[in-house]
């Protein structure tokens, strides 16, 4: 069987412009992780609700990029919101509790979709950014472009973030030595917030990009928040710059994949690569031990 | 409870469903009982390696979704469906010794995410494969109703076939409560290098039970699918039943024989008035409330709700001593 490597500059930029929204939304679960030790099940909720969100917004005539400040600050809130009501006592409980709970958000949060906005796809209405950009013989969609830039600038500023200001050497306290960042004075209860609103945040702003080429239905979440996990495995739980990595990497065996060896197997590769992953290197491509 | 108490509640129960299953001819109900039944033990499956063990599952429509496979491949090649029951257990088991081997290395969130992923590439697998019928799955044929060809134009044998597996699930939970595997899931649950200090063979208990949980459940897909005639990729494999599945543990309350029952009770009964069954798409409230039960129960109360009656329990002996 001969290989076809003509269109592979194409499905690489693809590849990696896909992968850069996978940061955008792995970020948000790897912080979540790394500050406080939740694996947040319900991760692709938020991003479904932050999606929904947007789709509002549009029907009010405002586009995704504009709705994005605010759909990511809305996204914030929810997210501080949620810890404490919610994450703060199951983190009192077993361990389990946080993968219970967070399984229960899941469900309450994909039934209440369901619920409000049936399970019919939404995109947005006159979406922007419609044009083709052609460079050489690469092709892509101008809104596919505007969705993984943005998505890189908004990872870079996370990362610039949590490496260079004071809240953020706090977050890093905390997922370094929890007792020790607290006997240096760091309310933890209210970083824990703080981290829990910014991962969600997140996923609010990789929702609004996503709506620039993407549909809103109610079990959006749960695909992407599986290409999360992997992607978070891969670059090792809690570390931003794994995030990144990982997420290209996955973006490009997902496009890859897709193109030579069939459309409706190509999350086979990106599943078997956790396990591989997990199994033979559990602290993911760049974590420590 | 002790084995005696738990064998008279066992025959109240299954009597109480006989005199349903033989005297009332509503089918709706019926219906009802049977998938209730079926989610009890595939509740109990779970509960087996996720609240005994406490090795979190959520894939497990993985086994589910091998058993109603083997109900269809049997039917359509025209092989006995008791055949089916046997082989897709088999199968279940083997699978789950051969993804267990590897993945029982795995902690937490590791593990869990792990059986995502083998039961989205089962499903992905059966989606595509020509042998397993692709995304259109099998159309049952209809046999002239027999016990032998495990049909019957009456739902209420339905009800008693998966009555009696449902019996044959709650005695083996009594059994591993009380045998050598059962303590030593329980010694591993709480602190696994513990267990493994004095001696416990953390992977081999881990995966013999893996194995009887993956063909428990395969039996109650190979069942299921005998009642419904018809198995898809999406239907048996899909990740919203293996959070069905996992719903049910969690609700009913871990590391209980009665537990899944309960769990599954809610959640036909929940499922009924909130639209979805099975592989359907309703309104969804009946995700709604039962998000919002596993949220209350997981932030009060960790037992689940038979953790409940025992605290109530426990509550009411302390007054009246």
């Amino acid at each position: 069987m001969a290989v076809d490597f003509g269109p592979l500059p194409q499905l690489i930029v693809s590849g990696i412009l896909t992968g850069l929204l996978f940061a955008l939304i792995s970020v948000g679960l790897t912080l979540i992780f790394g500050v406080m030790d939740v694996v947040n099940f319900a991760h692709g909720e938020f991003l479904m609700l932050a999606m929904y969100a947007t789709f509002g917004a549009g029907l009010i005539g405002l586009n995704p990029i504009l709705a994005l400040p605010v759909v990511a600050l809305l996204m914030f809130l929810v997210g501080a919101i949620v810890y404490r009501v919610l994450i703060r006592r199951l983190l009192a409980g077993p361990p389990s509790a946080v993968v219970f709970g967070t399984f229960g958000l899941l469900v309450f949060l994909q039934g209440a979709a369901q619920f409000l906005f049936t399970s019919d796809y939404r995109s947005v209405p006159n979406p922007p950014f419609q044009g083709t950009l052609h460079l050489g013989s690469i092709n892509l969609g101008e809104a596919q472009i505007v969705a993984g830039l943005g998505a890189l600038v908004l990872t870079a500023f996370v990362f610039a973030f949590v490496e260079y200001t004071e809240p953020g050497r706090a977050l890093r306290a905390l997922s370094e030595d929890r007792v020790a960042a607290q006997l240096m004075g760091i309310d933890v209860q209210r970083m824990n917030a703080f981290a829990f609103g910014l991962g969600i945040a997140c996923a609010g702003a990789a929702g609004a990009l996503l709506m620039l080429t993407y549909q809103a239905y109610p079990r959006v979440g749960t695909e992407f928040a599986l290409t999360a996990f992997v992607v978070v495995a891969l670059g090792g739980f809690g570390s931003v710059q794994g995030a990144l990595v990982g997420a290209v990497l996955v973006g490009l065996v997902e496009v890859l994949g897709g193109f030579y060896i069939s459309p409706a197997l190509k999350m086979i590769p990106v599943y078997v690569l956790y396990l591989l992953v997990v199994l033979v290197r559990p602290q993911g491509l760049l974590g420590r031990r | 409870m002790s084995v005696r108490s738990h064998v008279a509640a066992l025959a109240a129960v299954s009597a109480a469903l006989i005199a349903l299953a033989l005297g009332y001819h509503n089918p709706f109900i019926l219906d009802l009982v049977f998938t209730g039944l079926i989610f009890a033990v595939l509740g109990q499956s779970w509960n087996w390696i996720s609240g005994y063990a406490g090795q979190i599952s959520f894939g497990h429509a993985l086994f589910f979704g091998c058993g109603a496979y083997a109900a269809a491949l049997f039917a359509v090649h025209h092989g006995s469906p008791w055949l089916a029951l046997v082989g897709g257990a088999v199968v279940a088991a083997v699978l789950a010794v051969l993804v267990g081997f590897p993945c029982f290395a795995l902690r937490g969130h590791y593990f869990s995410i792990a059986t995502i992923a083998v039961a989205a590439i089962a499903e992905i697998t059966a989606s595509n494969a020509d042998v397993l019928g692709k995304a259109n799955g099998f159309e049952m044929p209809i046999l002239a109703p027999s016990l032998a060809a495990l049909q019957f134009t009456d739902k209420g044998q339905y009800v008693l076939v998966a009555l009696g597996l449902f019996v044959i699930a709650q005695l083996a939970t009594v059994g591993l409560e009380r045998s050598r595997l059962g303590y030593y899931l329980r010694a591993i649950r709480q602190n696994q290098e513990a267990a493994a200090s004095v001696g416990i063979d953390a992977r081999l208990a881990k995966l013999v039970t893996y194995a009887g949980c993956g063909a428990l459940a395969a039996l109650a897909g190979a069942l299921y699918a005998q009642q419904t005639l018809y198995v898809g990729p999406e239907d048996t494999l899909g990740l919203p039943i293996s959070i069905s599945i996992a719903l049910v543990g969690v609700v009913g309350g871990l590391s209980t024989v009665w537990g899944p029952a309960l769990g599954a009770f809610v959640y036909v009964v929940l499922a009924r008035y909130g639209g979805a069954m099975l592989g359907g798409s309703g309104r969804g409230l009946d995700l709604v409330l039962y998000g919002a039960l596993i949220l209350l129960i997981v932030s009060l109360q960790p037992d689940g709700l038979a953790g409940f009656a025992r605290f109530v329990r426990r509550r009411g002996t302390a007054a009246s001593s």
